[in-house]
């Protein structure tokens, strides 16, 4: 006789699913709105090309970050710098191009370029001092608003649209057929998806995704398994300063300024995504498919919410029980699981004693 | 003088095992009563049924002041047992007073009455002859310090027995004879004092009485008084046959590994060398610097000075990575947390330690449940599924995923510490065949073990660490219970 399997519930033996699964319900719920509210005609469509369109317009960015804390959270760090560092990347490119005339491209590479020392810097500190990464990045966040401050003096570095080819339309022309809005595919869309795609292949498929896991799990039996764990975690804040700096310039790509306030609440975008995509904060734990799915949700439900005019307020709260309940979701199926796993082994511990007898002794 | 504590017969099985059989002990007031037995003897055993954490099986009595008494851990404290563990539970960033009272605070109605613990603490170790503020972090103070804040504590409480279990495993020598003359002070106030200790000379200069433990069963109880040291170790060995294991010889080739006076980590001026088919035992007790010695053979721990030779060449700055590319392979004494990364598969887990080997950038998971299969397979792995999170595997299945990761290294020199640990018999049966399949396919191996059989029935030499120093090393009749616990328990001058 063998002991009876372990089983799982469902939501843990496919990670992802328990996230898709959220997310379907989202969206259910928002075709059953549609439904109820369309006789009234208040309410644009949600499930339209032009909006599905509009929110990949709104999360390009703060996905391609979340790529990237993907990464860092996989490895068992966090960052909050991301946004206040992607503010000053903004203003250094920004400034390059408009005070002091360095040229596009050398600007772009100035801001980008930035963003990767300066993670750098704080990935080493965390990679060889046994602080916090919460409280280093922390640290770097205050200090990065500080020099981004010192260096526009306070005030909005305003450029003339040089960097206006980044928003082009890319299928200029083309209608939606139920409402026949201009349809909008920037480049920057193209780009968080090509980034997202190297990132995931990154994690799964090669040596260095591995020993990033690996890293995060178990810190100590990845050393003593040849993996050198502090450059690893150190090369994670470095690609994590190269999507900063490509996620800033994108931005500023949008808004033509390079201000202070462009990056904020980004590190908070970015970090609920990959969270509610079932990356675990303590590391090891976690993929980009989930977090393109946190992405998506975390972007439809914005995104909803202005269609339904709700005040940004409102949408505050709402985003934070979503990442809540997202994330006890996990938790609760778990202890559900456990529950009807622990009442299955009482009875067939009971089942064995009633067919073996209470004189069985064990061997030797 | 009377009795405070006596067990009656108390016996306790686990599933699969008889950890203790047919126990009778007794203690008195005013008197210090020595435990010793080899590691796995029962010592732990019975300590945790006194400390009421373990439920002794049913038929044996516990009589406290005369009394039947039925142990939990919260009883056996309000009775007055207090035990004290290796590893003590502290909160550092507390000071002494703090430690003391923490859970049983003075308060006049919710208000700590900080002068009268602290007045009650300053007694207490007055009366210790101790020189420790009361003010003084726990963090600051070394281990034996620390022992001696737990013992005050139990003065403060009005403890009736105290439980010291292997209390001067990382001491100096000085800090030894304080805590003897302070265990001689606490006994003369009418504390009854259960003392566990692999050192016999302690036992000697501490105790009154002595019990010996072996294999679950008690051997004997002397008076200390003219007793000799050859008599104790006597009883102390003598294990049953049918625990060994018959292994296979292997013929013995050239040597692979040398170690020349290599200091570093608590190891001190260490050489051997390891040959090919052959398995080299490390034995000695716990704290012997041991496990601390297989860190710097394998370059996890700094290498102070000395030379580790793989091949007879000299490995610079030893690593392990460097190690791992040398073909060295490390099974540490924690799978969990140094071996294995437990919310992963087996093939993720088996395949890690190659990365290092692996040239290519792109890896599939394919490949991973290739390799995973494989050795599940080979090693008989349960479930036989490589994509199974090894966390919900039981302990010898663990070991064995541990023991793929290192042969997927190719690897031809395998430091094994504690290879049995915590696994069943079966297992143990199992890990042994492989370890012997080994030597047979010409790999050579250095396994620590406090697990007596296991290193006399295995080892082809024996190495005695004590101290962090080598003591002995022995070859064939030589590899005898009693000389391996001669040499453990060693001859050190107080």
């Amino acid at each position: 006789m063998s002991e009876p399997e372990k089983r799982k519930s469902l939501f843990q033996r496919h990670e992802n699913l328990r996230v898709l699964a959220i997310f379907i319900g989202f969206v259910a719920a928002i075709v059953l709105l549609q439904l109820i509210t369309n006789g009234t005609n208040r309410f644009p469509t949600f499930i339209s090309p032009v909006n599905l369109l509009n929110i990949l317009q709104q999360v390009g960015v703060p996905g391609i970050v979340a790529v990237g804390m993907t990464m860092v959270m996989i490895s068992g760090g966090i960052d909050l710098s991301v946004g206040m560092l992607a503010s000053l990347v903004s203003i250094v490119t920004a400034s390059g191009i408009s005070k002091w005339n360095l040229g596009l491209w050398p600007s772009i590479m100035l801001g980008i370029m930035t963003a990767v020392l300066l993670e750098s810097i704080m990935g080493y500190i965390i990679s060889r001092t046994k602080v916090e990464p919460f409280i280093i990045t922390l640290g770097g966040m205050i200090t990065f608003q500080g020099i981004a401050l010192l260096l526009c003096n306070s005030r909005e570095v305003i450029m003339k649209g040089e960097l206006n080819f980044l928003k082009t339309n890319l299928i200029q022309g083309a209608k939606d057929p139920f409402n026949h809005l201009n349809l909008i595919i920037p480049p920057y869309v193209l780009i968080f998806f090509l980034i997202a795609l190297l990132g995931g292949l990154l994690l799964s498929y090669t040596k260095y995704g591995r020993r990033v896991y690996a890293v995060g799990t178990n810190p100590e039996a990845a050393y003593l398994a040849g993996i050198n764990v502090q450059n690893m975690k150190l090369s994670v804040y470095i690609i994590m300063g190269f999507l900063v700096g490509i996620g800033a310039v994108m931005l500023l790509a949008r808004v033509n300024t390079g201000i202070i306030t462009l990056g904020q609440g980004l590190e908070i975008d970015a970090i609920a995504m990959v969270v509610i995509g079932g990356t675990a904060l303590k590391g090891g734990k976690g993929n980009i498919v989930g977090t393109l799915i946190g992405i998506f949700f975390l972007g439809s439900i914005g995104n909803a919410m202005n269609m339904l005019r709700l005040p940004s307020e409102v949408q505050f709260v709402a985003k934070g029980l979503v990442v809540i309940i997202a994330v006890s979701a996990g938790d609760v199926s778990t202890r559900i699981s456990g529950f009807i796993q622990r009442r299955k082994e009482l009875r067939w511990r009971a089942e064995q004693r009633a067919t073996k007898g209470e004189s069985v002794e064990s061997t030797k | 003088m009377s009795e405070i504590l006596q067990l009656r017969n108390i016996s306790k099985t686990f599933p699969g095992v008889r950890a203790l059989q047919n126990i009778s002990f007794d203690l008195n007031e005013g008197e210090v009563h020595c435990l010793c037995g080899e590691n796995g003897a029962g010592k732990s055993t019975l300590i945790k049924i006194l400390s009421g954490a373990y439920q002794p099986d049913e038929g044996g009595e516990i009589i406290f002041d005369g009394a039947n008494v039925v142990l939990n851990p919260r009883l056996a404290m309000k009775m007055g047992i207090q035990t004290i563990y290796q590893e003590h539970v502290i909160f550092e960033t507390l000071n002494i007073v703090e430690n003391i009272f923490t859970g049983s605070e003075i308060a006049n109605r919710g208000i700590l009455q900080k002068n009268e613990m602290r007045k009650q603490t300053v007694q207490a170790l007055r009366y210790l002859k101790s020189d420790l503020s009361p003010d003084m972090k726990m963090s600051e103070l070394s281990s034996g310090q620390q022992k001696i804040v737990e013992i005050a504590k139990g003065l403060i409480f009005k403890r009736r027995v105290i439980i010291l279990d292997e209390p001067t495993a990382s001491f100096s020598s000085v800090e030894i004879d304080n805590l003897l003359d302070i265990i001689q002070t606490v006994k003369e106030s009418g504390l009854g004092i259960i003392y566990i200790s692999h050192h016999l000379e302690e036992v000697f200069k501490v105790g009154d009485r002595v019990t010996v433990l072996r294999d679950g069963r008690k051997v004997s109880t002397y008076s200390l008084n003219g007793l000799t040291k050859t008599t104790l170790i006597k009883d102390m060995v003598g294990r049953d046959p049918s625990t060994f294991y018959r292994r296979e010889k292997v013929p013995i080739g050239e040597t692979v590994f040398e170690a020349r006076n290599v200091t570093g980590n608590g190891a001190i001026d260490i050489s051997f060398v390891l040959r090919r088919g052959e398995i080299l035992g490390i034995g000695g007790m716990a704290g012997s610097g041991r496990s601390e010695l297989m860190n710097v053979l394998f370059g996890s721990a700094p290498l102070d000075s000395g030379e580790i030779l793989v091949h007879g060449k000299i490995i610079k700055r030893p690593s392990p990575r460097t190690c791992i590319k040398q073909r060295m392979c490390f099974i540490t004494e924690d799978r969990q947390h140094t071996g294995l990364f437990l919310p992963q598969s087996i093939a993720r887990n088996v395949t890690v330690a190659n990365l290092v080997n692996t040239k290519r950038f792109v890896v599939r998971e394919a490949d991973d449940g290739r390799i995973g299969n494989k050795f599940v397979q080979l090693l008989n792995i349960r479930p036989s599924n490589a994509r199974a999170r090894v966390e919900n595997l039981s302990g010898g299945n663990q070991q064995k995923v541990v023991l793929a990761k290192w042969f997927n290294t190719n690897g031809e020199i395998f430091i094994f510490d504690e290879p049995t640990w915590g696994i069943d018999v079966g297992a143990k049966q199992e890990i042994y065949k492989v370890m012997v399949n080994l030597l047979k396919e010409g790999k050579a191996i250095i396994m620590v073990s406090s697990d007596m059989p296991e290193i006399i029935s295995m080892s082809d030499r024996v190495i005695i660490m004590k101290n962090g120093q080598k003591m002995a090393e022995l070859t064939g009749e030589d590899i005898s219970e009693e000389n391996i616990l001669t040499y453990s328990i060693g001859h050190r001058e107080i």
